[in-house]
């Protein structure tokens, strides 16, 4: 059996997964958002995608920030090209500029009346979505602050499934008092409690760590205490399997214990450790948002779904279209990975049977 | 702390007494065993004689001429009615009830001591002049540096045992005492008194050392210390006395049975209150009862007060004033929840950002200029607050006699601001556009701070940096936490506004001399200390440290001489400017409150020097209002809208 060329069981699996339509679809749906989102920069930015000033393109999604003196602005700082484009296009020049569809970052501050205050969807001011209470776009924040999310979770999801796997299936593989052993201490490690240790670990890294360094430390922290549920399963899986002829015969044969783990146990138990996936992720999202409302999460400005509930909590009554993107976002996310981790559930299910027509 | 804070803080720890008296064995701590300070009282008193003494009626000057201030007009209005629950809430559960010491100077120390803690005599919130609190009557002797005090024979602590000339001699053991740790208060009065006088059981009086234009005031404006209740004073002060609520001369009090941990504080109005029928207190401290609950959410609180669980809030940003209240909104239309904004006339909080200039970068003159031009605080003025406050010019603002005239606050410019990070080596941008030096720092720095409530101001002033190169990482904290932080001086940067004290002239150390930064900032003769530590305690957040400037604050505080000090206060301030670790904000010329239909006025809503509606306590809650309000909110039935703007004490 090998990871990479599935046996029959699996392609049989995996048409199963193609046969549950909304599940399927739900899996289209978020990986093209998935790779969307990795291109995110092209689509909701205010820097432009494409500047062509006196006959050279520039392209500064990805470069350098342009201060505003490379294309004959007055100022030193990174070049508004909202108001370029306004300039181009006022002084009839051949000159052009190629703005993203939605032409913000999730930063900036953009009130058409000067005031800071939220304002609603607007398709006039390319607002899709409407301004939060600083005037900063809701579309930007909710897709950057998205992304940061699913990413987020899905690195959470793959460390916790690492250490996860690796302790289980050595409990159960080896057995014995290292089994017994590992399990007491694990018990101890799983009932410290999560969200103190995130506000106490937070309370004391200092403050010049970067933004993305303090997401990998809250990632950290979360992985540190959510690998253990992992093990109870794998744990019982590997006893499982550990017994069946298969293994005596690799055993026999002169495999190695990493052999027989990862070639041969790890493939045959990976049904269990699939269906949790989509849910392990559902769980991810939640936290890093409960966090962030709570204010334990990601430092302001950092776009995130919890911060904008919050800000829709606060102005329920002025501004409804802040809770509802933010809210409306976190149920069709939540609800796809849901739909998903439904339909693998589905589709490894052992008891499936075939009816005869 | 200004100087009246310091006052306040006495006067406070006064008040803390009192609430002790009142919870007498309120102690929750292990200590308990018995301890007697007495007998060092004694001993303290009889080795410093020149500072304590005890003298007989007969050896007061008879040329003295007493005052006893009843004069000025009345504080409130003869309309309002006692009883009822006042409902109130606090940013955080105090972390201690103590009036002095470690942690006392907490976001619920106004309801822990300051506000109802009863001064020998305070000055008068609406025109010149002192108001007799425990003090029924006093002389000044400015030949002799000298204040005579007369304390009223009915004056009773909180827990009925008299006020005596005996507690204000305490209270120079106390704050003079190692045990309160309390390094500025200590200091305080050590440099500002010279002598006590015991004449008879209610007559004293206190020589000041220098003859400030003000000295009734210094001296008056501070409360006794009920001997009393701080009998078991030792070095284990603050965990001996962590929760127990001290006497003091006022109006409320609290008892064990209110104190509801982390939760609430229920505070009662003392039945026959011995100042319950004097001329300035008849029509203030109205409401039976004052429940305060801890809401440390914002929003949340603003929905508590929106439900009526709440009587007052304090409607202060632009969106609580124009978006969530306005008249236009249901409860705010039918008139149940009243509105007003009232101009006040009072030395400006501090609101700015305080630049750490001990910490590296910081410690670049040029750094923090560039920082000075980099903040645009025209575009929070404008677009955030929507034009209502107004651009703070310094530090200490409202004393006009003592302000320098040609410091104009530093306004956002952005060349300015690179050419001065320029000569501080920070010349090129890197590729998100912050600035960098040749050894590839950054010029990013933390801004820190607790003011949940302001915290969209510091996304946009970051945003706005950016543009000049310079990077915020910004960090909310909840209050106790940052404003320690900021106290020990771990901050780059902190955004906070000190409440200045009123009076003729600023309060110019706490925050500019280096002996609230350091241990001992300098050696005898003027150089660096090498060994210096930063202090966990004092008010110098910007950490300045230039022995120059020491020697002008001690010459000023030295002064006698109006003339003299004002020009010192110039000099100080201008080398504060030219130090240009403080970016000076916002200003508030106004406060303006919500409240609902049952909570009520005097006719022109408060007095002049007040900050806030709460704090003279001249409202008062109508219980039947209550009744019908709540049934007709119930009903829809509609009231008469109140939008109030009182401007009779408005500056143009």
């Amino acid at each position: 059996m090998s990871f990479f060329r599935p046996n029959p069981q699996t392609v049989k699996k995996l048409r199963r997964f193609r046969e549950i339509k909304r599940g399927y679809y739900s899996f289209i749906i978020l990986i093209i958002f998935l790779l969307l989102s990795l291109l995110g920069e092209l689509l909701v930015n205010n820097r432009a995608i494409a500047v062509s000033y006196q006959g050279e393109l520039y392209f500064p999604t990805y470069s350098a920030f342009h201060p505003g003196t490379d294309f004959g602005l007055d100022y030193p700082y990174e070049t508004n090209y909202r108001e370029l484009q306004q300039v181009f296009e006022d002084s009839g020049s051949e000159d052009w500029v190629l703005m993203p569809p939605v032409p913000y970052s999730p930063f900036e501050n953009d009130a058409s009346s000067g005031i800071f205050r939220p304002e609603p969807p607007s398709i006039e001011n390319k607002h899709f979505l409407g301004t939060d209470t600083t005037s900063r776009d809701i579309l930007a924040r909710l897709f950057y602050g998205t992304r940061i999310a699913l990413v987020f979770s899905l690195g959470f999801m793959a460390s916790v499934y690492l250490i996860g796997v690796m302790v289980g299936c050595a409990m159960g593989y080896f057995g014995g008092v290292f089994d017994i052993i590992s399990q007491r201490l694990i018990e101890i490690w799983s009932n410290v409690p999560f969200l103190y240790m995130v506000i106490i670990v937070f309370s004391v890294i200092p403050d010049t760590f970067t933004v993305n360094m303090r997401i990998l430390i809250l990632l950290t922290v979360m992985v540190l205490f959510s690998w253990t549920s992992m093990t109870y399963y794998m744990r019982t899986e590997t006893y499982k399997e550990k017994v069946r002829d298969y293994v005596s015969a690799a055993r026999i044969m002169g495999a190695s214990n990493s052999r027989i783990v990862f070639r041969h146990i790890l493939p045959n138990v990976l049904s269990t450790l699939v269906t949790f996936m989509p849910f392990t992720i559902v769980s991810a999202i939640s936290a890093i948002t409960a966090l962030d409302f709570l204010g334990f999460g990601l430092p302001p400005p950092t776009p995130s779904l919890g911060e904008l509930l919050k800000q829709g909590t606060q102005t329920l009554r002025t501004a409804p279209w802040i809770v509802t993107s933010a809210f409306g976002t976190l149920v069709i996310l939540l609800t796809l990975v849901t739909f998903i981790g439904e339909a693998i559930r589905e589709s490894f299910d052992p008891k499936k049977f075939t009816v005869y027509k | 702390m200004s100087k009246v804070t310091i006052l306040r803080l006495l006067a406070t720890c006064a008040f803390a007494a009192l609430l002790t008296a009142c919870g007498g064995d309120s102690e929750q701590t292990a200590t308990t065993e018995v301890q007697d300070v007495t007998q060092e009282v004694q001993e303290f008193y009889a080795a410093n004689p020149e500072l304590i003494t005890f003298a007989t009626p007969e050896d007061l000057p008879n040329d003295l001429i007493w005052e006893d201030g009843m004069d000025l007009p009345d504080i409130g209005s003869p309309e309002a009615k006692k009883g009822g629950t006042y409902y109130d809430w606090l940013e955080d559960f105090p972390p201690t009830l103590r009036p002095t010491g470690p942690d006392s100077n907490s976001s619920a120390r106004n309801w822990v001591s300051e506000y109802f803690s009863l001064t020998y005599a305070s000055p008068h919130p609406d025109v010149e002049g002192l108001i007799p609190g425990v003090a029924q009557s006093w002389a000044v002797s400015t030949e002799r540096k000298t204040v005579y005090v007369k304390i009223h024979p009915d004056a009773r602590w909180t827990d009925d045992v008299p006020i005596t000339a005996d507690d204000a001699l305490f209270a120079f053991f106390f704050y003079l005492s190692d045990y309160i740790q309390a390094p500025f208060t200590t200091n305080y009065f050590k440099n500002e008194f010279s002598n006590i006088t015991k004449y008879d059981d209610l007559t004293f009086s206190v020589t000041v050392t220098r003859l400030k234009p003000d000295m009734a005031t210094i001296v008056l404006w501070m409360p006794p210390v009920p001997q009393h209740f701080y009998k078991e004073l030792g070095e284990d002060y603050p965990e001996r006395y962590q929760w127990r609520y001290a006497p003091h001369a006022g109006p409320y009090y609290l008892q064990e049975s209110d104190i509801d941990m982390g939760v609430r504080l229920v505070l009662r109005r003392k039945e026959n209150w011995w100042a319950e029928d004097h001329r300035y207190y008849r029509y203030r401290f109205n409401p039976d009862r004052i429940s305060l609950t801890v809401i440390r959410d914002t929003a949340k609180r603003y929905e508590s007060f929106r439900r009526g669980d709440l009587d007052l809030y304090e409607l202060r940003t632009a969106e609580l004033w124009y978006d969530e209240t306005s008249d236009t909104e249901a409860d705010v239309a039918n008139g149940y929840l009243h509105k007003s904004t009232f101009y006040n006339q009072y030395p400006r909080t501090s609101w700015g950002l305080w630049m750490n200039s001990s910490r590296p970068l910081l410690d670049n003159v040029d750094v923090r200029l560039g920082i000075q031009y980099a903040i645009n605080w025209d575009v929070v003025l404008r677009s955030y607050f929507r034009g209502d406050l107004e651009r703070l010019k310094r530090q200490n603002q409202g004393y006009p006699e003592f302000e320098h005239p040609d410091l104009p606050p530093r306004p956002f410019d952005i060349d300015k601001a690179v050419a001065h990070f320029g000569s501080a080596g920070f010349t090129e941008r890197g590729p998100d556009g912050i600035l960098v030096n040749e050894q590839g720092q950054r010029l990013s720095f933390t801004l820190s701070t607790h003011y949940e409530r302001f915290s969209d101001v510091f996304t946009i002033l970051k945003e706005e940096a950016i543009k000049a190169g310079l990077e915020f990482r910004i960090e909310m904290m909840d209050g106790a936490a940052g404003f320690r932080k900021a106290l020990e001086k771990q901050h780059d940067m902190y955004f906070v506004g000190f409440v200045q004290s009123p009076g003729l002239y600023p309060e110019l150390s706490q925050h500019m001399h280096s002996k609230y930064a350091y241990d001992q900032a300098f050696l005898e003769d003027g150089s660096i200390n090498p060994d210096r530590k930063v202090i966990a305690q004092g008010n110098n957040l910007e950490v300045i440290a230039d022995y120059e400037l020491d020697q002008l604050i001690d010459q000023y505080i030295a002064s006698e001489d109006r003339e003299e000090m004002r020009d010192l206060a110039f000099q100080i301030q201008q080398i504060h400017y030219d130090h240009a670790s403080y970016s000076p904000g916002f200003v508030e010329p106004f406060y303006r409150t919500g409240y609902w239909r049952w909570v009520r006025w005097p006719e022109g809503f408060n007095s002049k020097t007040t900050v806030m509606a709460r704090e003279l306590f001249v409202h008062w809650i109508d219980e039947e209002m209550k009744g019908e309000t709540l049934e007709a909110r119930v009903k829809g039935q509609a009231f008469e809208l109140v939008n109030e703007v009182y401007d009779q004490y408005r500056i143009e």
